[in-house]
């Protein structure tokens, strides 16, 4: 409770500050505010989001698996509650498999995959931080954000990345995390993680994210091409979101089992 | 020729050593070049099909060098503090710079997925240590509900727990595998016992020994000789001129070998073992000779040239004919194998070289007076060996018939026992049994599924052909059969995943525990499992494309009989139920490799032995000009061959490798005696013109410096016996025995033919 409380606080403070339109001076952002900002503009842009997505898995001999679906997100809290929705298109044995994932502040994710072959909607429990996204170098994590005070975040400098002027962020893990260390390259105008380097119980480098395309969709910095990559393994992902849209009215009942079974049809096109 | 450059040495003794040290230095200066190889895959040529298929296999299917820790507790490790040490360990392995992270197969790190009242739980086995019994028993539970992991991370008896280390490059295991022995040192009790296994760390050990091998028992070896040396010529001064010689050829062939790039391998490394002994055969000869003439002549310069010219001949013969039986190795098709044989064979003729120039300088450098007073007390007596050497030759020679009896019934015999002949290796077994190596085999293939590793690959011919269900079930279908072999200790594949996903999903209901019936089922379960894991954890038993299915086969035992039986059975399964139309399967993986290697090593020795038999006899023809003293020069070598071979099949000792190898060598060495015997017979008939006398002359010097080298050879290898390494074993007891078989064929045998025939064989040689 006290971490949802700071963390309201934290929101609320920057909203005011959002309000005032920027009048402070970035400088007296906190590294803890930058990430918050950055969480808030890279997962909850919007009130809800329907995007056209294409995966691309790309193994080290460059061969390719594809994956295409349709995501659909409402946000219930801004920095809190969330719902998921996705619809696979491709690859062509899993067309009509649907998964939904309820996202909660303070406890673990809620997961349910719909399994078209046997009819059957499954809840899933497994562990978010290195569990990978549909067989990507994402995890549930990169896909859904992390908490910020789930790490120490250390402001390490300021400093161009392309024409771009970023914050760059270190964030240490508290607990137990795959990561070690995430180094994020924070882009100091829209808050979007422009890069992002994270090493492993090695100390050493071994996935690589990367911000490829950025629009402006309706008033809102979309990250419409991203990369991650597997510097060890040679493996790498890469994310297209084909169409985007913001505020389109997503109904609460879309993020239910009837329709995981039977996928709403004016939705998922 | 010879003679000219003879004169020339002995006259400018000082400038001809100082010459060849010179030389020597320069080779001696590629030494810190050296590369050691130790992969048993380089057995194969890089070209061969077998090994470029293995080559893809491993890219393909995501395939890493694998170390593997076994933690035995007898006490069970189902209790709070050993699965806490066991955690402590896997975590600790995990912070190893180049240990694949995610790769890594243990309970602390592998997911098991099951199903919780409608939930589908992904969830490391260990993800928190167990604190009290319940836990226990639900952990105990979850790992043998789960088949694809017991008999792998867990024994079945609960007193073993395995972590397959994957490591990013194979040159740093020695490293990897020193910094998990720390770890388990610190971590473990004296309760718990440890165990490092798998082919890099074999590999890596092998290379350490190898060096050793080169490093102690090689000099060893070379102590020894002179030693034996000593005890033939009973002074220091004959030690030298053939030790030299050793040596130097030793450094040039050596460093000839590294300066052009060439790696030391397992056959390499016996290349200085194998060229001592061999280098100083014609020293002896000379020695031998120099010092009977000697205290006639009393003149060194004069002596030298005097004993020199009986043995240009015989010594460039015997040099040449070794050459050819090592350069035979050339034809094999296994090339570490070839370039030890060619190598040897330069090494011979370096050593024939250093024969015609250093030994003859260093004889002139010998103390006059010294080599006087020596032979003069060396005279005097008639040592027991001349006493043995003489009733020796007057036996076979008396006995003629009987003895030529024997030998075909020797003959008979042996080849008798080569019919016996079991071919057979297993490079884990070219360590000793008390070997921390084997040992470690040992206990982790009683413990555990198999620590040796073979492939079935299934290929389809188009995508996605591997998730058919014919195609599954078949695959399925074939592991049962497999499993059901003693030798083969478990089996995994893509097909065990999907029927894992069908039962979990189906409420872990039996019926349920089958390959799916539709393809969409399979690419669905296979999808769901792409969710809950890592993006690699497929890919070592599927493809991209899921055309193609790799299907793992752990073996108990790693011979090449073994992975034969298993091969057999599986093509005859194959053919009782041939397997979908639109699929291939082949065998692949270590294990198979290692039998491939073998077979082409078998075939290719028998080639080579067969291609030098018939040069050396050419030799023999050329060299006696004589089609019947040809034949009569192999009889001895062949008896010798026969009856060693037949030995090793009447004892049932494994034909593997090494013996392989002895077999085109042995070819090149048993000879010399046969040359040296007739070359001298024939000189002395000449000089004699009576069998008999001949004969007496024969068991005289001659018999001496033929008994001589084949002690210096017998025993030299005789060191080798120490190693820790069984094919260094193998090569020193089947020496010795070759090499006593075959002068006692020739100082037997020949003598009765010669009794016999000699008369007739000779009559040439005096009517010119």
């Amino acid at each position: 409770m006290r971490a949802i409380k700071t963390f309201f606080v934290v929101s609320l403070f920057l909203l005011t500050s959002l309000c005032q339109g920027l009048s402070f001076a970035k400088d007296e952002f906190s590294a803890n505010d930058i990430i918050t900002r950055s969480r808030l503009a890279f997962y909850y842009a919007g009130d809800d989001e329907k995007a056209r997505v294409t995966m691309e898995l790309i193994n080290k001999a460059g061969q390719k698996r594809i994956r295409e679906l349709t995501m659909l997100r409402k946000d219930y809290e801004e920095g809190g509650e969330q719902k998921y929705f996705s619809y696979f298109h491709q690859p062509s044995d899993v067309k009509d498999t649907t998964f939904m994932a309820y996202k909660y502040p303070d406890r673990d994710d809620d997961r349910w995959l719909f399994i078209p072959a046997i009819n059957l909607v499954k809840r899933i429990a497994a562990n978010d931080k290195y569990s990978s996204f549909v067989g990507s170098d994402f995890t549930y994590e990169d896909v859904s954000g992390r908490k910020p005070e789930e790490d120490i975040h250390t402001l390490l400098r300021k400093e161009k990345l392309g024409e771009k002027s970023c914050f760059v962020i270190e964030s240490i893990p508290k607990g137990s995390s795959e990561y070690t260390k995430r180094i994020s390259w924070i882009d100091e105008t829209n808050f979007l993680p422009l890069k992002e380097e994270f090493y492993d119980k090695q100390k050493e480098l071994y996935r690589q994210f990367e911000a490829q395309e950025i629009k402006d969709i309706n008033g809102i910095m979309t990250i419409t091409k991203r990369l991650m990559r597997n510097v060890k393994t040679g493996h790498r992902t890469e994310v297209t979101f084909e169409t985007v849209e913001y505020n389109v009215g997503i109904g609460d009942d879309i993020f239910s089992e009837r329709y995981l079974r039977r996928p709403p049809l004016e939705w998922i096109r | 020729m010879l003679r000219k450059l003879t004169e020339i040495v002995t006259r400018f003794p000082k400038a001809t050593i100082t010459m060849a040290l010179i030389a020597t230095v320069f080779f001696a200066m590629q030494f810190p070049k050296m590369k050691i190889d130790t992969d048993p895959e380089n057995m194969l040529e890089q070209t061969q099909a077998d090994r470029i298929f293995y080559d893809k296999v491993k890219k393909e299917f995501g395939i890493n060098d694998l170390l593997v820790v076994g933690i035995v507790d007898e006490n069970g490790i189902f209790n709070p503090d050993t699965l806490r040490r066991i955690a402590k360990i896997t975590d600790d392995i995990l912070k190893i710079k180049g240990v694949i992270i995610e790769d890594v197969v243990s309970l602390r790190t592998s997911d098991n997925v099951t199903q919780d009242a409608a939930t589908l739980v992904v969830k490391r086995f260990m993800e928190e240590v167990p604190k009290d019994q319940k836990e226990i028993e639900g952990l105990k539970s979850a790992v043998y509900g789960n088949s694809f992991f017991v008999d792998k991370i867990i024994s079945q008896d609960g007193k073993a727990a395995s972590i397959y280390i994957p490591i990013e490059k194979k040159d740093q295991s020695y490293r990897i595998s020193k910094e998990i022995e720390t770890i388990l040192k610190k971590e473990l009790t004296s309760k718990q016992k440890y165990y490092l296994a798998g082919l890099p760390v074999a590999e890596d050990t092998f290379g350490h020994e190898m060096f050793v091998q080169m490093g102690i028992t090689a000099p060893l070896a070379g102590f020894f000789i002179m030693i034996l040396l000593f005890l033939i010529f009973r002074t220091g001064i004959a030690v030298i001129p053939p030790m030299l010689d050793a040596m130097l050829s030793v450094i040039w062939t050596m460093g000839l070998l590294i300066g052009l790039g060439f790696t030391v391998h397992i056959m390499s490394s016996m290349i200085p073992i194998f060229l001592m002994p061999i280098a100083l055969l014609d020293d002896i000869h000379i020695l031998s000779g120099f010092f009977d003439r000697y205290p006639s002549i009393k003149d060194k310069r004069k002596t030298i040239i005097a004993t020199m010219k009986d043995l240009y001949r015989p010594m460039f013969f015997t040099s040449v004919t070794s050459a050819v039986g090592f350069g035979s190795l050339a034809l094999a098709d296994i090339p570490p194998v070839r370039i030890f044989g060619l190598f040897v064979a330069f090494g011979i003729m370096a050593a024939w070289l250093f024969t015609n120039t250093i030994v003859p300088a260093i004889v002139m450098l010998m103390n006059e007076e010294k080599l006087t007073a020596f032979l003069e007390k060396r005279q005097k007596k008639t040592s027991s060996l001349d006493k043995i050497l003489k009733a020796f030759g007057r036996f076979s020679f008396y006995r003629s018939k009987a003895i030529l009896f024997a030998s075909l019934i020797i003959l008979i015999i042996g080849i008798i026992g080569i019919y016996q002949i079991r071919i057979n290796d297993n490079p884990v077994k070219w360590f000793k049994p008390s070997h921390k190596i084997r040992i470690g085999d040992d206990v982790m293939n009683k413990f555990f599924g198999g620590t040796y590793m073979a492939y079935l690959v299934a290929e389809g011919d188009k995508e996605d052909t591997i998730k058919r269900p014919q195609v599954l079930s078949y695959i399925d279908k074939l592991q049962n059969h497999l499993e059901d072999l003693k030798i083969v200790g478990k089996t995994s594949s893509a097909a065990d995943i999907v029927k894992r996903i069908n039962y979990v999903l189906h409420d872990e209901s039996k019926a349920f525990d089958v390959v799916p019936k539709t393809q969409a089922e399979a690419g669905q379960y296979l999808f769901l499992f792409s969710m809950t894991g890592d993006p690699n954890d497929l890919d070592n038993f599927l493809d991209y494309n899921s055309q193609k299915a790799n299907i793992w086969i752990q073996m108990k035992g790693g011979d090449n009989t073994q992975m034969r039986q298993v091969e057999r059975s599986s093509y005859n399964f194959m053919k009782d139920n041939p397997p979908p139309k639109d699929i291939a399967i082949r065998w692949s993986g270590l294990t198979y490799i290692n039998k491939v290697w073998q077979n082409l090593m078998v075939w290719g020795m028998l080639k080579a032995v067969l291609g030098s038999f018939v040069i050396v006899f050419l030799l023999m023809v050329l060299e006696f000009r004589s089609l019947r003293l040809g034949i009569i020069s192999m009889l001895p070598l062949s008896i010798a061959i026969i009856s060693s071979y037949g030995f090793v099949g009447l004892a049932g000792k494994d034909y593997d490798m090494p013996i392989a190898v002895c077999s085109a060598l042995s070819l090149g060495m048993a000879i010399d005696f046969a040359i040296h015997y007739l070359q001298r017979f024939k000189a002395s008939y000449r000089e004699f013109r009576d069998i008999e006398a001949v004969n007496t002359f024969m068991a005289g010097e001659p018999y001496r410096a033929i008994m001589g080298n084949a002690i210096v050879i017998s025993l030299g290898f005789l060191p080798l016996i120490t190693s820790t390494l069984t094919p260094y074993v193998t090569v020193g007891t089947f020496f010795a025995l070759l090499m006593l078989f075959s002068t006692l064929a020739t100082l037997i045998l020949l003598p009765a033919i010669m009794r016999l025939w000699g008369e007739s064989l000779f009559k040439r040689e005096v009517s010119r």
